[in-house]
C-alpha cells in the first residue's frame, strides 16, 4: 500500500498528536489544532476520495465536518480509552455516515448520532488496556501481510464503504466468498479472537 | 467462548465498524452491544482495522482555504455548540441509547397496538432500504405464530426472554432469521417479552388458518 510509513515514525506521530489533542483541550490552543489539521486533513480526504474519487467538495466537508467536531469534543476524547487515530476514524465514520444519509434519495428517519458514539465514552479495562498496543502493531503489520484478494474487499468495506453484496457485485463474487475472505483477513489481524 | 447464535456474526459486526451497515440493522447491532462486552471489544479492535488503513492511505493534501476557513470558525463554534453537551440521559433507564430517539420515558407509554392475545406491536421508524423498525411485546407465555419471512429479520430482545424452536434467548441476545427459517417465539412465562425487530420485507405465515389470511394481513405477526 502506498503511503506507509514506517513503524517509529507512525508511533512517534501519533505521540506528538496525542499531546496535540490534549492542548486543544485544555487550553484551546489553536496552533495545536492547526497541527491536528495538517495531520488527519489530508487523510480524512483520502478517505473521502477513496469512497468518491474526484468529488473534492464531499471531501473537504467532510474535513470540515470532522475537525469541527475534534474542536468540539476534544475534551471528551480520553486517550486512555481509544487510540486518537482510531477516535479520528470514527468521527470521520460516523460524519461520513450522517452526510450520506442527510443526501440520500431515500430518506431515513433514524438519526446515527445514538447509534455510533459508544467508542467515544466507553473504553476497555485495565486489562484491555496493556493489550492495545500489541493488537495495533498485529494490525499494522498484518495488513501488510495480506494477500491482495483479502486487502481489496477489507478496502471495499472500510474505506470505500461498500455492503458485502456491493463488494460482491463489484468484484463478480460470490457473497459467500465475500464474506469469507473478510473472516480470513480479520483472522489474521487477529481481530476475532475473544480475549 | 460466545455462543455465536446470539450474538452478531462476525461480517455484520465488521461491517457496523466500517459504517456500511443499514442504520436500521445498526440499531439492532448498538442495543446488543449495550449488553455484551465481548461484542464490544471485537468492535474495538475492528474499529482499529478501519483506522490502520486510513493511516496508510495516500494523503491527499488539504488546501490552505479550508484550512484558514475552519481556525476562523473556531471561537463561533465553541460560543454555539460547546456548553450544550446534553447529558439527558436517565440513568435508571433500561432502554438502549440508540432508541431514546423513538422512546421518549418507557416502554409502557408508547402507543402500542393489539396484533394478538399474545402480541402487541408497535411500529418506531422506516429505514430508507423500507425495512420496518418495530417493538414487540409478547405476554408471559404467549407466542407468536409460526412465520417465515420474505426478507431477513434481526431481533434483540430488549426485556425479558422467549425460546423458539432453536433455543432459549435473553436479554441483550441478537439473532438474524432468514428466508427459510420457520419459527414460533414464546415468552418465558415468568414476564411479557419486549423485542426490537428490524424486517426487510413481509412475512409470511404458514399456519392453514394464517395461509388463507395471509393476502389480508398487513401486520407482521398474528
Amino acid at each position: 500500500m502506498p503511503g506507509m510509513t514506517k513503524r517509529k515514525d507512525s508511533g512517534e506521530k501519533l505521540a506528538q498528536m496525542s499531546l496535540c489533542i490534549t492542548d486543544v483541550a485544555e487550553n484551546r490552543d489553536k496552533a495545536a489544532f492547526a497541527r491536528l489539521f495538517d495531520h488527519y486533513a489530508p487523510l480524512i480526504r483520502a478517505y473521502s476520495l477513496a469512497r468518491e474519487p474526484a468529488a473534492d467538495l464531499v471531501a473537504d466537508e467532510l474535513v470540515q465536518e470532522v475537525m469541527t467536531r475534534v474542536w468540539l469534543k476534544a475534551a471528551s476524547y480520553n486517550p486512555r480509552l481509544a487510540n486518537l487515530n482510531t477516535w479520528i476514524f470514527t468521527l470521520a465514520r460516523n460524519c461520513r455516515i450522517d452526510y450520506l444519509r442527510r443526501n440520500s434519495r431515500y430518506a431515513t428517519e433514524i438519526d446515527p448520532t445514538d447509534i455510533f458514539n459508544d467508542m467515544e465514552d466507553e473504553g476497555p479495562g485495565p486489562f484491555q488496556l496493556a493489550q492495545q498496543s500489541r493488537v495495533e502493531e498485529n494490525i499494522r503489520a498484518g495488513l501488510k501481510q495480506l494477500p491482495r484478494e483479502q486487502s481489496e474487499i477489507l478496502t471495499k468495506v472500510y474505506l470505500e464503504g461498500k455492503s458485502h453484496q456491493q463488494a460482491s457485485d463489484e468484484l463478480k463474487l460470490p457473497l459467500g466468498t465475500v464474506k469469507s475472505r473478510v473472516r480470513l483477513a480479520l483472522k489474521k489481524l487477529e481481530v476475532l479472537v475473544t480475549r | 467462548m460466545n455462543k455465536s447464535v446470539n450474538h452478531p456474526y462476525d461480517e455484520l459486526l465488521t461491517a457496523y465498524s466500517a459504517g456500511s451497515l443499514p442504520l436500521s440493522q445498526a440499531l439492532c447491532i448498538s442495543a446488543h452491544l449495550e449488553h455484551c462486552q465481548s461484542c464490544g471489544q471485537k468492535l474495538q479492535r475492528l474499529n482499529r482495522v478501519g483506522s490502520q488503513m486510513m493511516q496508510q492511505l495516500k494523503p491527499a493534501p488539504a488546501s490552505a482555504d479550508l484550512k484558514n476557513q475552519l481556525l476562523d470558525r473556531l471561537d463561533s463554534l465553541t460560543e454555539e455548540q460547546a456548553p450544550v453537551e446534553s447529558k439527558a440521559s436517565e440513568p435508571d433507564s433500561s432502554i438502549p441509547r440508540c432508541l431514546r430517539q423513538f422512546i421518549e420515558s418507557r416502554y409502557e407509554d408508547l402507543p402500542w397496538k393489539r396484533v394478538s392475545t399474545d402480541i402487541h406491536s408497535v411500529e418506531l421508524c422506516r429505514d430508507s432500504n423500507g425495512a420496518r423498525v418495530e417493538l414487540l411485546k409478547i405476554r408471559p407465555g404467549g407466542s407468536a405464530t409460526t412465520h417465515t419471512h420474505l426478507g431477513d429479520e434481526y431481533t434483540v430482545i430488549l426485556e425479558g426472554s422467549f425460546s423458539d424452536e432453536s433455543g432459549l434467548y435473553g436479554q441483550g441476545d441478537f439473532m438474524v432469521k432468514g428466508t427459510r427459517d420457520k419459527h414460533t417465539p414464546v415468552a418465558t412465562r415468568d414476564r411479557e417479552c419486549i423485542c426490537l425487530a428490524v424486517t426487510e420485507g413481509p412475512i409470511q405465515f404458514t399456519g392453514f388458518i394464517s395461509r388463507l389470511l395471509n393476502p389480508f394481513i398487513r401486520r407482521s405477526y398474528a
